[in-house]
């Protein structure tokens, strides 16, 4: 029986890494010692394996076959992709996978009637570089990334993705090696609006919204309320990133989660922040 | 505009996606579009809304919205993409007709 030692989400944005200094100094102050101390969380939890949950952002999912969910079962994984190395501001880095953990959540989700596809070419941009480089900066803890389609409508609604957070907890408590230490980390969202009408706007009356559902364990009214329309309404192209944040939710089981941080940051046109939920499953 | 009206057959769509994923399309987009439009099949509406850098006719062709910026980053570089950058001034310009 494996342990759940974290679970946690955060935003990605691009901005977070490669142009943090055109924030107001109070929004970097705060983001900085934000995201410093999801790191210490994550990494004082002693996970032997992070999986990590993004939304894809059309680099890897293709538009003739687009999955739901797609798991990396590589043994190593290398970011950022070339193309967005500048755009990131990160030096390129390896991070480990961990092949077995992978395919077996492949086999036992298959088993629960959820199917993931799998693959071991994943690409990284923004969605797991920018958060492997400011909460895990040695590229130390190995990682299992799952891409999730959520900018290409039809996507999954919020309740399957709590309900998938759910069986990926039920097997890692189930069926991984005892012993094994495992974090939950979805990256995506908050409000934004890329390429969109709305590319300049943050919708903070949303974040804080979503952020007190979180905050109040109030799952059962956002998985209700959090539509698609809902997540569009709030910024119709990247909004809907916060799906990926309904996985560690449905592992919490719908528990508190606690705001680490938040800012509603223009410059980097995205509301930024993380959570984590007090619950080790 | 909206991520619902995406077309995902187009042709400007699968041509996007490969090019981000590969430095040498990356090259082949800034030397040679012309040829790139014409080895992925787009159309000429596609063709004359690329050369135009028209954002905003690319996505009523369905173009999906996330790769409107990520195309202005291609023609104008990605680095410290700032509102002042020039590829988020080439966004506004595009998207509106006017420099912000």
């Amino acid at each position: 029986m494996a342990k759940l030692v974290c679970t946690m989400a955060v935003a990605h944005a691009p901005g977070l890494t490669g142009w943090l200094e055109v924030a107001t100094p109070q929004q970097q102050s705060n983001l900085k010692a934000g995201y410093a101390e999801l790191g210490r969380l994550l990494r004082e939890s002693r996970p032997d394996v992070v999986l990590g949950f993004s939304n894809d952002h059309l680099l890897n999912l293709p538009f003739d076959n687009t999955p739901d969910f797609c798991i990396g079962t590589a043994p190593e994984w290398h970011g950022p992709a070339p193309w967005f190395l500048d755009w990131l501001n990160i030096r390129p880095y390896r991070v480990a996978g961990n092949p077995q953990v992978a395919r077996t959540l492949v086999r036992e989700l298959d088993r629960r009637g959820v199917a993931f596809a799998f693959r071991d070419d994943l690409l990284f941009d923004d969605n797991f570089s920018v958060p492997l480089t400011t909460l895990t900066p040695d590229y130390d803890l190995p990682l299992v990334p799952v891409h999730m389609n959520c900018i290409v409508p039809p996507v999954p609604s919020a309740a399957r993705c709590f309900e998938v957070g759910a069986k990926v907890a039920e097997v890692v408590r189930d069926v991984l090696p005892e012993h094994l230490r495992v974090a939950i980390l979805a990256t995506g969202g908050m409000s934004h609006d890329p390429g969109g009408l709305r590319y300049f706007e943050i919708d903070e009356a949303f974040d804080r919204w979503f952020l007190a559902l979180l905050e109040n364990g109030e799952s059962e009214r956002a998985l209700v309320e959090c539509s698609f329309e809902r997540f569009l309404a709030a910024g119709d192209g990247g909004t809907a990133e916060l799906l990926s944040w309904f996985i560690p939710w449905g592992a919490a089981k719908g528990h508190r989660a606690r705001v680490v941080c938040y800012e509603p940051t223009v410059a980097m046109r995205c509301g930024m922040g993380g959570v984590v939920w007090d619950y080790g499953g | 505009m909206s991520i619902v009206d995406v077309v995902r057959t187009l042709p400007s769509n699968r041509m996007v996606f490969h090019v981000r994923r590969d430095m040498a399309l990356v090259q082949r987009f800034r030397v040679d579009l012309e040829g790139l439009m014409t080895l992925y099949g787009l159309s000429e509406d596609e063709k004359i809304a690329f050369r135009a850098q028209d954002l905003r006719r690319l996505a009523e062709l369905g173009v999906h919205p996330y790769f409107l910026t990520q195309i202005t980053r291609l023609f104008h570089g990605s680095a410290r993409n700032t509102q002042g950058s020039a590829a988020i001034q080439a966004y506004v310009k595009g998207l509106t007709g006017a420099a912000e």
